[in-house]
């Protein structure tokens, strides 16, 4: 009784959750004609895929591809390594000013973005990094906030006794990170890699204000393109949405097996 | 004021060691968290004070720059209705939205971590709404909160009930808003379910040992195993709720008669419709002393029911009577 | 143990020096729209337009950089993000040295004053364009942009709705009182249908063309006076009909900016008729609708007013290129170019005439309502209208939900009263 409701629970979420995905699809594959009736049509009578590959080919799509990949997969890589390296350090260490530096560190959240950009964007044209893909991924090597929080949280419920069983074994701490710490952190890790991938991946403002040369656009800057001061290409902007929701979609169904693989593996034993 | 409530983390194993080490030890923590401060002090803290500068100025981005002292905080406290208004709309979304997000979030978790087939299938539909980008995410809304088209009221005057122009009605729009952002909390649901999966299985043998049923265990176990997960969820929830822009800005514009109009839309219009910089940034150093604030009691707070496992080198069961070494944070 | 310390000392100063690396680089890879060292100058073009009317604009540039070796146009197209890029841009006196500009009043303090440029150069032949369009772009008698293209706005009508109710179409010269009249019939509640569609959130400044119909407007003329104005019987009158349409259900309120639009629900068929500029027509016809256009109505025995949306283009002050900026200019507003642009109207006298765009019915009215056109709107008669308009928009808002269009407008200008001293 109780496995029949838990199936019903699930299967009536996923379709809240999926429905408005399924209205993206069948818009982006109506006809023009069909787009604007009222009771919306469910079905469309015609399925004109050819729409997809016209709305990729409105602007150069591949390219924005490429850009947003090069973008996603390096500042992914630089997050992973950074925030361990600083979520281990304010984790398991004790010095002068850490309580003080982690609350800084927390402090950098609660500014709002659109205070700092501007003078972010001097900053990084001072540097010359104004319509280059650099804004959006050197950052990423030196920490965000909210990872390193999370980390934080997650190093901290690993029970201290692994690392101070290795470091009696005469481990370095680096060792202890790597060896110890990093393995049972998988976890928490691979969802850091997901929430970065789907940042990147879904972000607007960033490469609005940092680019300005079309060839280095990401996805949703172009995505944007159909959205003008005067008037909207609903069709194109949902045919764009699905193809581009594809590969974090798929990204997330291999990894998520992953995060929930469970820390209560790594044998904690009170 | 740190040292009040943010205790420390754990033992400093490094005291152990031989005196010949110890000066490394000094070093040692610096070094793994120098990315952060080599970022901070190159990307952020610029930016930072530069904001916190201009506050002190009249700056119309296009125009003169002109000292005025406190006189864009006098405005905003004295002289500007606005101020006050989006600052009412924002604290009333977050006393709706953070702990409905929180609940919301941790029950699509526990759902999710019940043993079923096609779990795999379950998750990455649960979290399909955090993949769409925002662009299409207001028109999927506007298409569901339509007063005459809307799906919503579709599926309402099924069931003989007619509902409101969601987005258009003074009562409404605010809920609606609420809706629209806990529809994407799949991080949040996400970062539950690996604290659910990761807390050890043998705490509920022993606590069915005890003799606790599937309630008592929940809030003997679940609850207080994810304190720290919660504590992160509640945290960031705040500070996501003040900084509630991206569905405003797409979806109402602020409307209808500012009933959305959040203070983060206020400050972002300041900045980029009126085009006065030094006032929006003395805004959001104002939004800055609030949220900091409610952190800071959140985090006092902390101390009192959230403990960590890296700190327990005692019997479980010990912590579950309450009786544990707690440490905030 | 210090060989694994140094390990994290290598690694943090590589990432320490993958930065600085990064800087130095970077003079290769990223055009900052100087004119360079190199042999290509790179002219930054910013746009707000997107989809078709984008593709339109890359053509143009393409055909600049053929007919000018050496110089790369590179077209950055802001969309819905334009005012927070040029915020950005001017900001960090890092701007496109030619852009597209309506909202002089905010910018023209970093916009290059055009006069000198434009009486010097026969080639722009200025007699060509419609007489009027050069004043949207003038503060204080100096020129900041040169009209590229523009729109007058008409109402348009579904023609299968009006058949069907058995009502004949709409003719130039109506009157709001024929107007609500069709409207009230064309509604349908049980069918979802109205005869019009009011916005929610109006822009105060299309307003100003129903304002000025009623002999009234915002502002006085020498900018300096709104009461009396903003708050005029007539003024009142000409938006609580709107507010007074959506009460009584001839009209439904549309959505603001993400919500489904006027233009959605026009194409949807559930509304009769939408007042708006060029921009939404190609789409109505996409969308197989029967549309039909008309002139505003009137108000009986007053003349009829029009409000025009221009855009031009503007070079920035802060440009190190602005001889090859102002060329780009002309070439864009060149009959050539204006003809390749169709999204919205062209601003040549000639390229109309060769076109015989006045003569199609359905564009007849647009052409109509540009000789109503000549009131000067009130953004542009005074400074700080911005503020002024924050709480006139707000109290439009309120009586489109119901409230007294005479209260609220005594009390928007009361609240604004501080910024006109």
């Amino acid at each position: 009784m109780k496995k029949i409701l838990v199936y019903v629970l699930l299967l009536f979420f996923s379709l809240l959750f999926m429905a408005p995905l399924f209205w993206a699809v069948t818009t982006a594959l109506k006809s023009q004609s069909e787009l604007y009736l009222f009771p919306p049509k469910w079905i469309p009578s015609v399925w004109k895929f050819s729409n997809f590959a016209e709305a990729w080919n409105i602007q150069p799509f591949n390219l924005f591809l490429k850009n947003t990949l090069l973008i996603t997969v390096l500042s992914t890589l630089g997050q992973l390594i950074s925030c361990t390296l600083v979520a281990y350090g304010f984790a398991r260490f004790q010095f002068k000013g850490r309580d003080f530096l982690f609350l800084v560190v927390l402090a950098t959240m609660m500014i709002p973005w659109e205070v700092t950009m501007i003078p972010q964007y001097m900053l990084f044209n001072l540097l010359e990094w104004i319509n280059t893909l650099k804004p959006l991924i050197v950052p990423s090597f030196f920490g965000s906030a909210y990872f390193i929080f999370l980390l934080r949280q997650f190093i901290l419920t690993i029970p201290r006794e692994l690392d101070e069983a290795a470091t009696i074994d005469g481990a370095s701490k680096l060792t202890v990170l790597t060896r110890i710490i990093v393995p049972l952190m998988g976890p928490s890790l691979i969802l850091v890699a997901v929430f970065q991938m789907m940042g990147c991946w879904n972000d607007y403002l960033g490469p609005l204000i940092f680019l300005n040369d079309q060839t280095k656009y990401t996805l949703t800057l172009g995505l944007s393109q159909f959205k003008g001061m005067f008037g909207v290409d609903m069709q194109s902007i949902m045919a764009i949405t699905c193809l581009i929701s594809i590969p974090p979609l798929t990204i997330f169904f291999f990894a998520q097996r992953y995060i929930v693989g469970g820390i209560a593996t790594t044998g904690i034993k009170g | 004021m740190a040292q009040t409530f943010l205790h420390q983390a754990g033992e400093p194993i490094a005291q152990l060691k031989p005196t010949r080490k110890r000066r490394w030890g000094g070093v040692v923590p610096y070094l793994f968290i120098f990315p952060w401060i080599f970022g901070f002090l190159v990307f952020t803290l610029g930016p930072l004070l530069f904001s916190l500068i201009i506050s002190f100025f009249d700056w119309p981005i296009v125009g003169e720059v002109r000292f005025i002292g406190f006189g864009n905080y006098a405005e905003m406290f004295t002289d500007d209705p606005l101020f006050w208004t989006s600052l009412g709309v924002t604290l009333k979304f977050a006393a709706l939205f953070v702990p409905l997000n929180i609940i919301v979030a941790l029950g699509l978790a526990i759902l999710l971590n019940q043993k079923t087939r096609g779990s795999a299938i379950f998750r990455t539909a649960f979290y399909i709404p955090s993949v769409i980008s925002g662009v299409a995410l207001a028109m999927i809304w506007s298409w569901v909160y339509s007063g005459d088209y809307g799906i919503l009221n579709y599926f309402l005057s099924l069931i003989g009930i007619q509902g409101p122009d969601w987005l258009n009605d003074k009562q409404w729009s605010l809920v609606a808003m609420v809706v629209a952002s806990l529809w994407g909390q799949g991080s949040m649901m996400l970062i539950f379910l690996a604290g659910l999966k990761g807390i050890p299985k043998d705490l509920y043998e022993s606590a069915s040992i005890d003799g606790a049923g599937k309630i008592r265990q929940f809030f003997s176990v679940t609850i207080p195993m994810i304190t720290p997960t919660i504590l992160f969820n509640l945290i960031t929830s705040i500070i996501a709720a003040f900084q509630q822009l991206t569905l405003a800005l797409l979806l109402t514009g602020g409307g209808p008669m500012k009933a959305t109009y959040f203070y983060a839309m206020y400050m972002y219009e300041n900045a980029f419709k009126y085009f006065k910089m030094g006032y929006s940034a003395a805004n959001a150093w104002f939004m800055f002393l609030i949220v900091l604030s409610l952190t800071f009691i959140v985090f006092k707070s902390s101390e009192a029911w959230v403990f960590y496992e890296g700190e327990m080198k005692k019997n479980p069961q010990e912590k579950l009577k309450g009786q544990g070494r707690r440490r905030s944070l | 143990m210090k060989k694994k310390i140094s390990l994290i000392v290598l690694a943090t100063t590589l990432m320490a020096t993958m930065v600085t690396a990064c800087g130095g680089n970077s003079e290769s890879s990223s055009s900052t729209g100087a004119a360079g060292s190199g042999e290509t100058k790179t002219l930054r073009f910013a746009t707000w337009d997107t989809g078709d009317a984008l593709k339109i604009e890359q053509d143009i540039a393409k055909k600049f950089e053929a007919a000018h070796p050496g110089t790369k146009v590179q077209v950055e197209a802001y969309a819905d993000g334009f005012d927070q890029k040029l915020a950005a841009g001017f900001g960090a006196t890092n701007p496109p040295d030619v852009m597209y500009m309506w909202d002089f009043p905010t910018y023209h303090q970093s916009l290059e004053p055009l006069d000198s440029y434009s009486s010097n150069d026969k080639e722009l032949n200025i007699e060509d364009f419609y007489p009027g369009l050069f004043n949207y772009g003038k503060i204080d008698g100096k020129l900041y942009g040169i009209p590229a293209g523009f729109t007058t706005r008409v109402v348009y009508y579904n023609k299968k709705l009006f058949d069907e109710g058995k009502v004949p179409y709409p003719k130039d010269g109506w009157t709001w009182k024929q107007f609500q009249d069709i409207a009230a019939k064309l509604s349908d509640k049980s069918k979802k249908q109205y005869g019009f569609g009011v916005r929610a959130e109006n822009d105060t400044y299309d307003l100003q063309s129903f304002v000025w119909s009623n002999g009234s407007s915002f502002i006085s003329d020498d900018g300096k006076t709104i009461e009396g104005f903003m708050n005029s019987k007539e003024t009142a009158e000409s938006i609580q009909m709107l507010g007074d349409m959506v009460k009584n259900g001839s009209a439904v309120l549309t959505g603001g900016k993400g919500q489904q639009s006027g233009d959605d629900i026009f194409k949807a068929g559930k509304i009769a008729m939408w007042e708006s500029g060029i921009w939404p027509l190609e789409s109505f016809k996409t969308a197989g609708i029967d549309v039909g256009t008309v002139e505003i109505p009137a108000f009986p025995g007053k003349p009829v007013k029009g409000v025009l949306a221009e855009s031009a283009l503007s070079i920035a002050k802060d440009s190190k290129q602005k001889d090859l900026a102002w060329e780009f200019v002309k070439f864009y507003v060149s009959n050539d170019s204006i003809k390749m642009r169709v999204a919205d109207l062209p601003v040549r006298v000639s390229v109309v005439n060769e076109l015989k765009k006045d003569q199609d019915p359905l564009y007849k009215p647009y052409y109509t309502m540009l000789e109503r056109s000549s009131n000067t709107p009130a953004f542009l008669l005074n400074p700080k209208w911005n503020e002024v308009n924050r709480q006139l928009s707000a109290a439009v808002e309120a009586v489109m939900h119901g409230e007294n269009a005479q209260e609220v407008l005594n009390q928007a200008v009361k609240d604004s009263e501080r910024y006109l001293k």
